[in-house]
């Protein structure tokens, strides 16, 4: 059964496997490598820039409020999967436990304020209250990024 | 004066629905993650479906024949039917992506669920496929796809530092891979196997001859010149509002923030309504491209002028690839992510899509005095090297970058 076609044919169907393989490969394993650590509270920080803008829009009264609604509803849907994602997983670098600490509980404050402005997507004072704590959320993001990356002071 | 007059609606209508959610969502990106630097490669992809789109709509005028029938003859069947594989399944998930993209803008603008909108968006298609004759289906949503001209006046509004827009209309190379894939991606989104296959058919449907030369050529430069604008506006939009604050635009509401900054309300109501129109107009580009391409290689009578009696496996086809797109479209995928994977893995079917358009463009034989003259010819084979080279590198980037997710 096994001849010289069947044997080309198997080595083709590796080689065209084995590259995906070792793609998925280190996703696949629950480990929360440092870059990966950073990446994941870099996009809290934009989201916390995101929710600012379309919490301004509210705070200007120059938006739709089912727009904003909506937006609100999908990136705190995004923070809440992020701090789950970070919570979940298991350091490569138990040393970073702490910002992986600090980003959960920056995640769950960014989730927690969009969630607010999903239920006021209306209301100006909320809207600006919601983008002063968004940014103070971003800044807290930005500071566990420097000090991952190493740039804190 | 009446001929001008056409004309001229049919290149306001290639303005309008010029962009896809591809565009949408690559271009916005873009602009987010690296400024102004890749408006090059916004412009060599407008450049290039210009190009294309020429070719294909004179190959179908002077030969009667669209796209697809093209490459069957001239691929044969073996490597026809590879690249009907290939690009229906791309125009499937652009279908599910324009699809999910209607749904969303619809729950940005009312606020119920996106799954009953997926349904009700897909309903008000066949609703507008059964009203509307084939050049007014176009007309429809090519006009509403104009409300997305105030992307244009924001960018006037926010007045950017011009010199540093003139500079990314300098090509450069930078050799990160995320930027790479941007640039497959933004080239990529232009040129999307569907919009030939559904603009050669489209030629057909018409009733085009040697006589609509003019009017294709028009058509394809000067319209999708300047719906290419659009595109430019959307990255310097975009550049300008998100890459400072390091937002990176993951759904396509954020799309519409640029707007509503620079004219509040009125300019995000206006904006999704281009949207809408935009992702509406692809939705059916690809959707009749899936059917067109399959009753072209099989040889069944096609064409929405022939009506469900005369060309019924057409008919069935096209709802059937409709059905599939919705089911995708509810999957729970983010339209977002299928967008992305669609326009990436497009890049792979475009070779089997373009070559053959070349090679019976510039035929003689075929085109006789209509054959490809020596500007469309340097300018195609330029294209054919880029395709190639961007096609190999496509399904790499797509894993190294993690499908831009860095």
């Amino acid at each position: 059964m096994s001849g010289p076609r069947e044997k080309t044919l198997r080595l083709r169907v590796l080689a065209l496997l084995l590259p995906a393989a070792l793609a998925f490969a280190p996703t696949g394993c629950g480990e929360l490598s440092n870059d990966e650590l950073n990446r994941g509270v870099e996009s809290l920080s934009a989201l916390a820039a995101q929710g600012q803008l379309v919490a301004g829009g509210v705070a200007r009264d120059a938006t739709k409020t089912t727009y904003a609604r909506a937006m609100a509803r999908t990136l705190g849907e995004e923070a809440q999967h992020e701090a789950e994602k970070l919570a979940d997983a298991t350091l490569e670098e138990p040393e970073t436990a702490d910002q992986r600490h600090a980003a959960v509980a920056v995640a769950g404050e960014i989730a927690g304020l969009l969630s607010e402005l999903q239920t006021f997507p209306g209301d100006e004072r909320h809207g600006a209250l919601v983008q002063k704590h968004l940014a103070e959320a971003q800044e807290k993001a930005d500071a566990i990024v420097a000090q991952l990356s190493g740039d804190a002071p | 004066m009446r001929a001008i007059f056409k004309i001229a609606l049919g290149i306001i209508a290639a303005i309008g629905g010029f962009l896809d959610i591809g565009d949408l969502v690559f271009t916005t990106q873009a602009g987010a993650l690296f400024r102004y630097d890749l408006l090059w490669a916004v412009v060599l992809g407008v450049v290039g479906i210009a190009v294309y789109a020429e070719m294909s709509g004179r190959v179908a005028a002077v030969s009667g024949r669209p796209v697809f029938d093209v490459i069957r003859m001239r691929l044969g069947f073996g490597m026809g039917l590879v690249a009907l594989v290939a690009s229906t399944f791309v125009n499937l998930l652009t279908l599910a992506a324009e699809l999910g993209g209607i749904a969303i803008v619809l729950e940005l603008l009312f606020d119920a669920p996106y799954s009953m909108f997926v349904v009700t968006g897909a309903v008000a298609l066949v609703g507008i496929v059964a009203l509307l004759p084939f050049g007014g289906i176009e007309r429809f949503f090519g006009y509403g796809g104009l409300l997305l001209l105030v992307v244009v006046a924001t960018v006037y509004h926010q007045d950017p530092n011009w010199g540093d827009v003139a500079h990314g209309f300098v090509p450069t190379l930078d050799s990160s891979a995320l930027y790479l894939y941007f640039v497959v991606g933004v080239f990529a989104a232009a040129l999307m196997p569907y919009e030939v296959h559904f603009y050669s058919s489209g030629a057909i449907e018409e009733g085009w001859s040697e006589q609509n030369l003019k009017e294709n050529r028009l058509n394809a430069i000067v319209g999708y010149g300047i719906g290419g604008i659009l595109s430019v506006a959307l990255v310097i939009a975009s550049g300008y509002l998100f890459h400072p604050l390091g937002v990176e635009p993951n759904d396509l509401g954020t799309v519409a923030l640029p707007m509503q900054g620079a004219f509040g309300e009125t300019g995000l109501l206006l904006a999704l309504g281009g949207m809408l129109f935009c992702v509406g107009g692809a939705a059916i580009d690809s959707s009749f491209a899936a059917s067109y391409n399959l009753a072209q290689f099989l040889g069944w009578e096609w064409g929405r002028y022939q009506g469900p009696r005369r060309a019924p496996r057409f008919t069935a086809s096209w709802l059937v690839f409709l059905l599939l797109g919705i089911a995708i479209a509810q999957s729970g995928i983010n339209p977002v992510e299928i967008t992305e994977y669609s326009v990436v893995f497009s890049v792979v079917a475009l070779p089997l899509t373009y070559l053959p358009v070349l090679l019976i463009a510039g035929d003689r034989s075929f085109m006789a005095d209509y054959a490809n003259g020596r500007v469309a010819t340097t300018l195609g084979w330029l294209y054919f090297g880029v395709i190639v080279v961007l096609a190999a590198a496509a399904i790499p980037l797509l894993l190294v970058t993690n499908a831009g997710g860095g």
